[in-house]
């Protein structure tokens, strides 16, 4: 494998790789943030068995079993936390998730609106709920 | 930093993906989707233009054409289609292309490994929480993005950083594969440490993706990953169990 | 006497044993005893005066008052000193704790124990009942520490410390009933008023300092080599350094025109009046220009303008005196009128160098027996308010010889006293000015402008007899009438009061015969070192009579106006009505004052706060603005959404990538 050969698979390593950060940061249904940082690890993993061609030894592929390996762990762990947030606030929405932010600040997310924020439904309606110390809830408790 | 003109010629297939993608993210009103779609396939001729060249073998060269382009391609639309599982089915067509791109790179154990483990496994699961997950009709998150101006912006701009450095100092000569030259910034490795079971460098370079090698080099050099790897999936097993929701207590 | 007893030895005892009292009360007497905080504090004075009187004996030794030559005995004495405690060692000032006594301090310092003395003892009478009584006796034994450590202080640092310390026990005793507005506004009168002449006082140790280059009266004053080589140095430093002393004297002795506070002083309670406002405190100033003697000698145009100060505050006084109807007001006005009276004395020195011994030798005789004398007056009064139920004005009661018989006898002994009656100790001393002054105007120079001041000082005896005995008839003659306050019956002194009474009138009437005319008081006082040599002095006898007829036409006058008839006196109060109106109101210098000082400083002050409020708290508030502009700026980068954090992190990671580029452009 010559120069020219390594080069354009690493730039098709890096596009890959731009292409997913660029999902990971955009979009807001969970499932498909960590589909993006699964397309991340694809383009990792062409960079590895390209350069395992280039240098002739095996150690690119043996990374990229490993890679294999990590991310289906990471998928599965991510898919049941997916779930159990899923579960809580019935939705897949990332952008109820912002509680470490201060309330009466605007998000500076872009044009996303922050409508979105309140849920459709009363997700915590089977648990019991308490004030927040000192302040009264931002939503009205609501009757399901 | 001194611009030469090949510098200059990154700019302009980088500029048009980043409008396509830019216009293609999805949005309450979509932009032009037809012709975000063309300026996307003039920035990668563009690209293959000016960066790719062919290497010289005709089959390899065609073949790595049309599994890089599937594999750009499924992924822009894996990144902009508003409705999940049609994304997620863009990722596995992308997965299928980057194998092709290991077949290439000589791994076929590892294209093989991949569309069983990644195609066949992680995908499927991930479309069954999205359709478990799913609620009827297409919701909110999906038609909307957020922060695609400076979300899509920095990532050309990262792309670019990492184009111009392939280009600039990437420049790597096949005649030598130890020593580093002078401009080169990347310093090749050693080699692993050998122990009494490595075997010998590989001699004849078309043996590197067969299965003997590829399990001699783990079981041998890398044993101690494998056994953490193997801990690492039994742990994660555990804890995706421990994790996930039980039914006395939700709906799912 | 008590040879193996050095006077040394208790020297210290004097100001330490009230101090003691004090500290006692202040740390236990608060709480345990609290009626009983009077025990203390008498038993404090007793001492302290015991060892004055042993210490007026010793000071001089025994066979300085052989009669007959004036000074052709040697000076017998000289200063006693002990040192206490090195103070300050800085660079050139060396300023010692030193205890220095002589003549002239043991008189004094006999003065203010026995009148202490007495007036504690009344004070245990007249303050029963009253929910402050152990700080009222705190703050008196510190007020007599103070005194005796004025007296006793060996250099002018020392002295200035404890002259503001009477300053500040004048204070707290003025406004011992502090919820009452009046005496807390009286109290801060007080005390400003005497800060503008500790301002002087300050300036004038200040010139002391850097013209002598010492603090120390036994450098200062032992020998007169130090004074008279400042002296052919330059003439006009040792004038200022007078003029500045003085000042401090107008502060504290209430002359004109600082004289505005004494009587608001009066808010304070009677024995608080008598002992600090009588005797003690006010005779502070007396006391330093008389100690500042050798400095005066050098300064004749600083004596004519304390004569000139002297002369114009009894004016005034007398004159204001007159028309008041508050008996405390009258007395107060009339200390002030008798102090310009010593001043005058003092003044007279101005007139030639060998009558400055017999000037300062009769202000301080006179000081002497006016303590006494206007201390009974002062305690009288206080038993006449205490019978009244509080009440003071003399428009409200009359005739109260029968009800309360000691009061009485002891008032018209002061009052006799006060007024020159011959034979009594207020004649002896106040012909004895007069005889000075009445030097001064013949002989030596400045004749003309002594001769005014004895005119004055003749005029204003007159005056005094008639408002003195204005307010006894006033009070005591006349129908019964009693105010309301007074209750049923009002009753007179009870034993605690009544004895310092008698004892003070017993000193009102004979301290002067005893004292005076055997010269026993003057050549006692000339053994003072410092002051010039005396000569021989015969008692003039034209002053004598003069002074004696004044009386008389004074006690006439008013046993005419106020017993005989009532309604003349009231034609005189609607004929002359601006004038009464501007002798009622102390010759509207209050009001002077008011508009000319007050007013524009409180402007000033006002003009300040706004400053302060609208420009330095808006600029802090800028200041402090500012971090929360920053924050308001920097805290939505926090808003809780992971993928704003994650392209922060991609932003750093580009900007990363850039640097090392950069740097790899850079190595390349």
């Amino acid at each position: 494998m010559n120069a020219t050969a390594l080069e354009s698979q690493l730039i098709i390593g890096a596009i890959l790789f731009a292409l997913g950060v660029i999902g990971f940061l955009t979009r807001r249904n969970l499932i498909l943030i960590m589909l993006s940082a699964e397309l991340m690890l694809h383009g990792v993993s062409v960079n590895l068995t390209a350069f395992g061609k280039y240098h002739g030894n095996p150690q690119g592929q043996v990374f990229t079993i490993f890679v294999l390996t990590i991310a289906a762990c990471e998928a599965g762990l991510a898919l049941s936390l997916i779930l159990t947030l899923y579960q809580r606030r019935k939705s897949l929405d990332v952008f109820l998730w912002g509680n470490l932010s201060e309330d009466d600040l605007p998000i500076l997310s872009g044009d996303s609106p922050r409508s979105a924020m309140q849920p459709m439904t009363d997700p915590n309606a089977n648990f019991p709920h308490l004030t927040p110390a000192g302040r009264a809830p931002l939503s009205p408790p609501r009757k399901t | 930093m001194n611009w030469s003109p090949e510098n200059m010629q990154l700019l302009l297939p980088l500029c048009l993906g980043w409008l396509a993608v830019w216009s293609l993210l999805p949005r309450e009103k979509p932009r032009g989707r037809i012709l975000a779609g063309l300026t996307g396939v003039a920035a990668m001729l563009v690209l293959q233009a000016t960066s790719l060249p062919p290497a010289g073998e005709i089959v390899r060269d065609a073949m790595f054409y049309v599994f890089a382009a599937v594999a750009v391609l499924c992924a822009g639309l894996m990144i902009t289609d508003r409705n999940p599982l049609y994304a997620a089915l863009w990722f596995a067509l992308t997965t299928l292309a980057v194998c092709g791109l290991f077949l290439i790179n000589s791994a076929p154990f590892l294209a093989a490994a991949t569309i069983i483990v990644y195609a066949g496994a992680i995908v499927v699961t991930f479309l069954f929480v999205i359709m478990l997950a799913q609620q009827a009709g297409s919701a909110d998150y999906d038609r909307q993005s957020c922060q695609p101006g400076i979300a899509s912006l920095l990532s050309f701009v990262l792309l670019g950083i990492l184009l111009f450095s392939l280009q600039e100092w990437g420049g790597i000569n096949a005649n030598t594969t130890d020593a580093a030259r002078p401009g080169q910034f990347v310093s090749l490795p050693q080699g692993v440490q050998a122990n009494i079971l490595s075997q010998p460098p590989v001699s004849n370079p078309r043996e590197i993706g067969s299965l003997r090698v590829l399990g001699r080099a783990l079981f041998t050099d890398y044993l101690y990953s494998v056994e953490l790897a193997g801990t690492v999936l039994l742990v994660a097993t555990i804890g995706a169990i421990a994790i996930a929701p039980r039914r006395p207590q939700g709906h799912l | 006497m008590f040879d193996w007893l050095k006077p040394n030895d208790v020297l210290w005892l004097i100001p330490v044993a009230p101090l003691l009292a004090c500290l006692w009360i202040v740390l236990v007497g608060q709480i345990v005893r609290r009626q009983q905080a009077h025990r203390p504090v008498i038993l404090a004075f007793a001492v302290s005066f015991a060892a004055a009187v042993y210490l007026l004996t010793s000071v001089v030794p025994g066979g300085f008052g052989t009669a007959g030559e004036h000074g052709e005995h040697a000076r017998a004495s000289s200063a006693i000193m002990t040192t206490i405690y090195q103070w300050i060692h800085v660079g050139g000032l060396d300023v010692a704790v030193t205890l220095r006594a002589d003549a002239m301090s043991a008189l004094m310092l006999v003065m203010v124990t026995s009148v202490s003395l007495l007036v504690a003892i009344f004070a245990s009478g007249y303050m029963k009942g009253d929910p402050g009584y152990p700080r009222f006796f705190a703050s008196i034994a510190l007020f007599v520490f103070s005194m005796c450590m004025l007296v006793l202080a060996g250099n002018f640092l020392l002295m200035f410390v404890f002259w503001e310390a009477v300053g500040l026990c004048s204070y707290l005793l003025i406004g011992f009933w502090f919820q009452k507005p009046s005496a807390a506004a009286a109290a801060k009168k007080a005390f400003v008023v005497n800060r503008i002449g500790d301002f002087g006082f300050l300036l004038g140790v200040f010139l002391i300092w850097t013209t002598f280059g010492t603090l120390d009266f036994e450098q200062l004053f032992g020998s007169p080599t130090l004074i008279q080589a400042a002296f052919l140095q330059d003439p006009t430093v040792l004038t200022t350094i007078c003029l500045l002393l003085f000042v401090g004297a107008i502060g504290k002795s209430a002359q004109f025109p600082l004289h505005v506070w004494l009587p608001d002083a009066m808010e304070g309670p009677t024995p608080v009046s008598a002992l600090i406002h009588a005797a003690t405190m006010v005779t502070a100033g007396v006391y330093l220009v008389a100690r500042c003697t050798p400095f005066f000698v050098y300064a004749p145009t600083a004596q004519m303008f304390v004569a000139g100060i002297g002369a114009a505050t009894a004016l005034i006084a007398a004159i204001t005196a007159l028309t008041q109807y508050d008996l405390k007001r009258v007395l107060a006005y009339s200390t002030v009128s008798q102090l310009g009276y010593m001043f005058m004395s003092l003044g007279a020195a101005g007139a030639g160098l060998d009558l400055a011994t017999h000037a300062v030798t009769f202000a301080m005789f006179h000081m002497f027996t006016h303590a006494f004398f206007k201390a009974v007056l002062f305690l009288s009064a206080g038993s006449v308010m205490h019978s009244m139920g509080d009440v003071i004005d003399m428009r409200r009661f009359s005739g109260l010889r029968k009800v309360l018989p000691i009061t009485h006898i002891t008032f018209l002994a002061g009052a006799l006293a006060l007024a020159g009656f011959p034979l009594l100790s207020g004649f002896w001393s106040k012909d004895e000015i007069l005889a000075v002054l009445f030097t001064a105007s013949q002989t030596g120079e400045h004749a003309d402008f002594y001769r005014i001041i004895l005119g004055v000082a003749l005029l204003t005896s007159l005056m005094t007899a008639f408002y003195t005995f204005r307010a006894y008839f006033m009070t005591f003659w006349g129908e019964e009438r009693f105010p309301a306050e007074a209750g049923d019956h009002p009753h007179d002194a009870p034993p605690a009061m009544a004895g310092p009474l008698f004892i003070l009138a017993a000193a009102a009437l004979g301290v002067g015969l005893i004292a005076g005319p055997t010269h026993l008081y003057g050549h006692y006082l000339e053994q003072t070192p410092g002051l010039p040599e005396a000569h021989a002095h015969a008692p003039n006898v034209l002053m004598m009579g003069i002074s004696t007829v004044l009386a008389l036409v004074g006690i006439a006058a008013a046993y005419g106006l106020y017993v005989r008839s009532p309604g003349i006196a009231q034609a005189l109060k609607r004929g002359s009505g601006p004038l009464h109106h501007l002798s009622h109101e102390g010759l509207q210098l209050d009001w002077l004052y008011l508009r000319l000082i007050v007013t524009p400083l409180r402007l000033i002050a006002q003009l300040a706060e706004r400053f302060d409020r609208c420009i330095i708290d808006v600029i802090v508030d800028c200041v402090g603005f500012v971090p929360g502009l920053f924050g308001a700026v920097l805290r939505p980068i926090h808003n809780g959404f992971v993928q704003n954090y994650a392209v922060v992190m991609l932003l750093g990671l580009v900007l990363g990538l850039v640097s090392v580029l950069r740097a790899f452009a850079g190595q390349m």
